[in-house]
C-alpha cells in the first residue's frame, strides 16, 4: 500500500477468505469493537452504580431501620435497669411483648446463674456473645428457623439481656430485590450488547464512505472524492479534509506537470536558438573576432537559460508551498519602501516617476525576499511598459481583518482583458511585449507568491474607459 | 593566496583551477570529501572551495562542520547545484561563509573567493573610508570628493561604502544585490548598473579621474588606478 | 453495605447449618407464638379498663378462638391489637 493513505479499518467485509481466528482477532482490534465494548463497560458500569445506589436506599434502609430500633428498645431498658433493676426490666418486657403488634421483637433476660427472668426466648442464642455486639442469628419460630437481628448487653454484676428483632420479612424482602437486581443486571448486559452492536454498526456505516474512497484513490483512482452528506458531522468534516487534500495533491500534480511541459517545451527553443547561433558561427568563414563575438553570445545564451531554468525553479517551490515553513513576521511598509527605491533608480533614468502611498506600518507573516521580489516584478512590468513621464504608484492598504492589498498601477497602454486573463500563465507574452527582454514569467511568479501568502493575484485598467488605460496590479494577501 | 578546492566534477575542476591559477593563486585539488578534510586540517589555506556534493561519505556540510569543530576558521565557499533557500541557509548554518549556486561564471567565483579570502580592506571599525581624493564619514553620513561635498541618497551611501570597503576588489552584481539590498532573487532588468551608473554621475563625473570602474563580465571595482 | 450483599448466601448457610451442624447446641426459641401465650395476653387483658369496649373486645375474642384452632401466632397478634386498643381507649 502507498505510504500516507488511510488504511480503512479492518471490520469491513472484504469478501476475502480470511482464517477464522486472524478474522477473530482483527475483528477484536477494530475501532469500531472498541468504541462498543467502551460504551458497554460504561453502561453496565452506570447500571452497576445504580444498582448499588438503589440496594443503599431500599435494602441498607431496612437495615438501618431495624438496628435504629433495638438501640431504642435496648436503650429504654438500660434505664429501666437504673431505674428499678431485674424486676423494672422484667415488667418493661412483658409490657412491651404485650403490644408488639408486629409481632418481630425478641426479649431475653438472664439473671447471674443464666436463670431466665423474663422474654420470649427460651434459651441464650447460641454463639452470642455476652457483652455489648450486635450480631446476626438464627431463632426458631413455629418451627421454621430464621434470622434475628440481636443485641447483647451485660447489666449490672453478670445480668445478661439480648435485645433484638426478628428480620425474616426484611430478608424476603431483600431476597426480591436482589432477584430483581440480577434480573434487571442480565437485561442491562444484554442491551449493553445490543447497544455496542448497533454503536459499532453506526460507527462503521458513517466510515464507510471515507474508508471506500481511500480504498479506490490508494488503488489507483485519482478522481475520486469522498460523498459527504448533509449532515455537516465530524465525519463529514473528516470527508471534506480528504477531500481538500486530494484537491490539493491534484493541484500539486498538476504543477508538476506543468512544470515538467514549461521545461520540456520552452526551454527548448531558447536552448535549440543558441546551439543554432554557435553552430551556425562553426560554419562560415569566420574570423577569430566573430567566433570570439559566437562564443560571448553563446554564453549569454546559457545564462539567460539559466536564469529562466532559476526562475521555473523558484515559481514551482512558491506553488508547492515548501517555502512556507520559513515565513516570519514582518513589517511590509519598509519592504516596498526600500523596492520602490531600487527601481527608483531606473525610473529615473526613464523620465518616469515613482510615487509611494504607504501606511505607517502593516504587519504581515511572509517571505521577505519573495515579496520583494514579486512587487519588484510588477513594478518591473510597469516601467517597462509605461512611456516616458509617465508614472507608477505603489500603495498598499489593510481593506479588511484578514486582508493586505499591495497594488502597482501604471499610466501604460494597459493590458486587453483577454490579454489580462491569459498574463498568469507560464511564458505567455503579450504581442506588445514581444520584443522586450525578459522571460515572460515575471506574472507567473507574481501570483504564485501571492498563492502562496494565502492571497491572489488581480489585473484591471487603472482608468478604465479613460484614453490611456493603465494597469493595475493588485497583489492581496492573507494576513496570518 | 592558498586556495584548496574539493570538488568531485573532473571538468569542473579544472576549469576552476585553470582559472584560479591564472589569477594568480596557488590552487590544491581534492576530488572526495575526505581528501578535502584531511589536507584543509592538515595545512593551511587562505580559503576552501567546496563542492555541497561529494562522493565517498564525507559530503561538503559534514566537511565544513567537522572543520569548525576542530577550531578551524579558514573561510569556506560552498558551490552547489541546490539553490533552494533551505539548502543555502544549511550551508550557511554549517558554518560556510558564503555559497554560489552552480552554473556559476567563473568572474563570480573569482570576485567572491577574494572578497572572502582577503577581508575587507578597510577594518570594520573604521570611521572614515578614503580612497585617492573620495572621503567617506560613516558618522556624519557625507561624502566629499576634493573637498566638495557631495549630495548623496541614503542606499547610494551604502552601495559606495560597499565598493569602498572592498576597494581593489571586484564586486559582482549578484554580490550587490545581496550585501546592499539583501536580496536574494535576480532581478531580470539590469537595476544593478543603473544604480551604479547613478552613482558614478555623482562621484565621477566632473572630476579628473573615474574612481568606479567596469570589470567587463564581471562586475565594479572602486580603485585609485585606471 | 457489601456485607449486605453477602447476607443472602449467609442466610442460605445458616439456614442450611443445622443440617451440617450436627450435634451443636439446638437454636434460641421464640416461645410468644404457643397458645400458653395467647391465655397469658388474656389474662393480661382482662383487668383492663377498656378490654370490654370495641374494638378490643372482638378482636380479643378472635384471638383466642384463632389460638384455639391452631393458628397461635395470628391469635397472638389479635390479643396485641386488642391489648393496644384498650389502652389508646384510656
Amino acid at each position: 500500500m502507498p505510504e500516507g493513505v488511510v488504511t480503512p479499518p479492518p471490520a469491513f467485509p472484504r469478501g476475502e477468505a480470511v482464517g477464522r481466528w486472524e478474522g477473530m482477532l482483527r475483528f477484536m482490534r477494530s475501532a469500531g469493537f472498541r468504541f462498543a465494548l467502551l460504551f458497554a463497560v460504561i453502561f453496565i458500569g452506570a447500571s452497576a452504580l445504580f444498582a448499588l445506589v438503589l440496594w443503599y436506599a431500599t435494602a441498607g434502609s431496612l437495615d438501618r431501620q431495624t438496628d435504629a430500633a433495638v438501640r431504642t428498645d435496648a436503650l429504654g431498658l438500660i434505664e429501666r435497669w437504673r431505674e428499678g433493676g431485674p424486676g423494672a426490666v422484667s415488667e418493661a418486657i412483658a409490657d412491651r411483648l404485650a403490644s408488639d403488634v408486629e409481632g418481630t421483637a425478641i426479649y431475653l433476660l438472664l439473671d447471674a446463674n443464666d436463670a431466665r427472668l423474663a422474654g420470649n426466648l427460651d434459651r441464650w442464642p447460641p454463639g452470642l456473645p455476652p457483652e455489648a455486639t450486635w450480631t446476626f442469628g438464627t431463632v426458631q419460630r413455629e418451627g421454621a428457623q430464621i434470622e434475628a437481628r440481636l443485641y447483647a448487653i451485660e447489666l449490672g454484676e453478670r445480668y445478661s439481656l439480648v435485645v433484638g428483632r426478628d428480620v425474616a420479612e426484611k430478608q424476603k424482602l431483600r431476597t426480591l430485590l436482589a432477584e430483581g437486581i440480577a434480573w434487571a443486571a442480565v437485561a442491562a448486559a444484554a442491551f449493553a450488547l445490543l447497544g455496542a452492536a448497533v454503536l459499532r454498526r453506526a460507527v462503521e456505516m458513517r466510515l464507510r464512505p471515507a474508508a471506500l474512497t481511500a480504498q479506490a484513490i490508494a488503488a489507483g483512482d485519482l478522481s475520486r472524492r469522498v460523498p459527504i452528506s448533509q449532515r455537516a458531522d465530524e465525519f463529514d468534516r473528516l470527508g471534506g479534509s480528504m477531500n481538500d487534500m486530494l484537491e490539493r495533491i491534484d493541484r500539486l500534480m498538476a504543477g508538476v506537470r506543468g512544470v515538467s511541459d514549461s521545461i520540456a517545451h520552452d526551454l527548448r527553443t531558447p536552448i535549440a536558438r543558441a546551439r543554432a547561433k554557435l553552430e551556425e558561427a562553426l560554419g562560415e568563414q569566420t574570423d577569430a573576432e566573430t567566433l570570439r563575438a559566437a562564443m560571448e553570445q553563446g554564453i549569454a545564451d546559457l545564462d539567460h537559460i539559466t536564469r529562466v531554468f532559476g526562475a521555473l525553479l523558484r515559481i514551482a517551490e512558491a506553488e508547492a508551498g515548501a517555502r512556507r515553513a520559513a515565513f516570519a513576521p514582518l513589517d511590509l511598509v519598509p519592504v516596498l519602501a526600500d523596492v520602490a527605491e531600487f527601481y527608483g533608480a531606473v525610473a529615473e533614468t526613464g523620465g518616469q516617476s515613482i510615487a509611494v502611498d504607504l501606511p505607517v506600518r502593516l504587519d504581515v507573516v511572509g517571505d521577505r525576499d519573495l515579496l520583494a521580489q514579486a512587487v519588484g516584478n510588477l513594478i518591473d512590468n510597469a516601467l517597462k511598459f509605461t512611456p516616458s513621464g509617465g508614472s507608477v504608484r505603489i500603495s498598499a492598504r489593510a481593506p479588511a481583518r484578514e486582508r493586505i492589498d499591495i497594488v502597482v498601477e501604471d499610466t501604460g497602454p494597459g493590458l486587453s482583458a483577454t490579454d489580462r486573463a491569459r498574463a498568469g500563465e507560464r511564458f505567455f507574452r503579450a504581442d506588445a511585449s514581444r520584443g522586450t527582454p525578459g522571460s515572460g514569467l515575471g506574472l507567473s511568479l507574481v501570483r504564485a507568491v501571492a498563492h502562496l501568502h494565502g492571497g491572489d493575484l488581480f489585473l484591471e485598467d487603472a482608468s478604465p474607459g479613460a484614453p490611456v488605460r493603465g494597469l493595475r496590479a493588485t497583489i492581496r494577501l492573507g494576513v496570518a | 593566496m592558498r586556495i584548496l578546492l574539493v570538488e568531485d566534477d573532473a571538468e569542473v575542476a579544472r576549469f576552476v583551477r585553470k582559472g584560479l591559477a591564472e589569477a594568480g593563486h596557488n590552487v590544491e585539488h581534492a576530488g572526495n570529501g575526505r581528501d578535502g578534510l584531511f589536507l584543509a586540517a592538515s595545512e593551511p589555506f587562505d580559503i576552501l572551495v567546496l563542492d555541497r556534493m561529494l562522493p565517498g561519505g564525507v559530503d561538503g556540510v559534514r566537511l565544513v562542520e567537522t572543520l569548525r569543530a576542530q577550531g578551524n576558521r579558514t573561510p569556506v565557499l560552498f558551490l552547489s547545484a541546490l539553490s533552494a533557500v533551505d539548502e543555502r541557509v544549511k550551508g550557511l548554518k554549517a558554518g560556510g561563509d558564503d555559497y554560489l549556486v552552480k552554473p556559476f561564471a567563473f568572474a563570480e567565483l573569482l570576485a567572491r573567493v577574494e572578497v572572502l579570502a582577503r577581508r575587507p580592506t578597510m577594518d570594520a571599525p573604521a570611521t572614515r573610508l578614503r580612497i585617492a581624493d573620495l572621503e567617506m564619514d560613516l558618522l556624519a553620513r557625507s561624502v566629499t570628493r576634493a573637498g566638495k561635498r557631495i549630495e548623496i541618497q541614503p542606499r547610494e551611501f551604502r552601495l559606495l561604502e560597499h565598493l569602498l570597503r572592498h576597494a581593489g576588489q571586484v564586486v559582482t552584481r549578484t554580490m550587490l544585490l545581496e550585501k546592499v539590498w539583501d536580496y536574494h532573487f535576480d532581478p531580470q532588468t539590469n537595476v544593478i548598473d543603473v544604480h551604479v551608473s547613478r552613482l558614478r554621475q555623482k562621484i565621477d563625473k566632473g572630476f579628473d579621474r573615474p574612481l568606479i570602474h567596469t570589470v567587463r563580465n564581471a562586475g565594479y571595482m572602486i580603485r585609485a588606478e585606471a | 453495605m457489601v456485607c449486605d450483599m453477602l447476607r443472602l448466601p449467609i442466610l442460605a448457610l445458616v439456614v442450611a447449618a443445622p443440617v451440617f451442624a450436627t450435634g451443636a447446641e439446638p437454636v434460641a426459641r421464640v416461645t410468644t407464638d404457643s397458645p400458653d401465650y395467647c391465655r397469658e395476653l388474656a389474662q393480661r387483658l382482662a383487668p383492663m379498663p377498656g378490654a370490654r369496649t370495641e374494638p378490643a373486645r372482638s378482636l380479643a375474642e378472635d384471638g383466642l378462638r384463632l389460638c384455639e384452632n391452631g393458628n397461635p401466632r395470628s391469635g397472638v397478634a389479635r390479643l396485641r391489637r386488642a391489648i393496644r386498643a384498650a389502652r389508646l381507649e384510656h
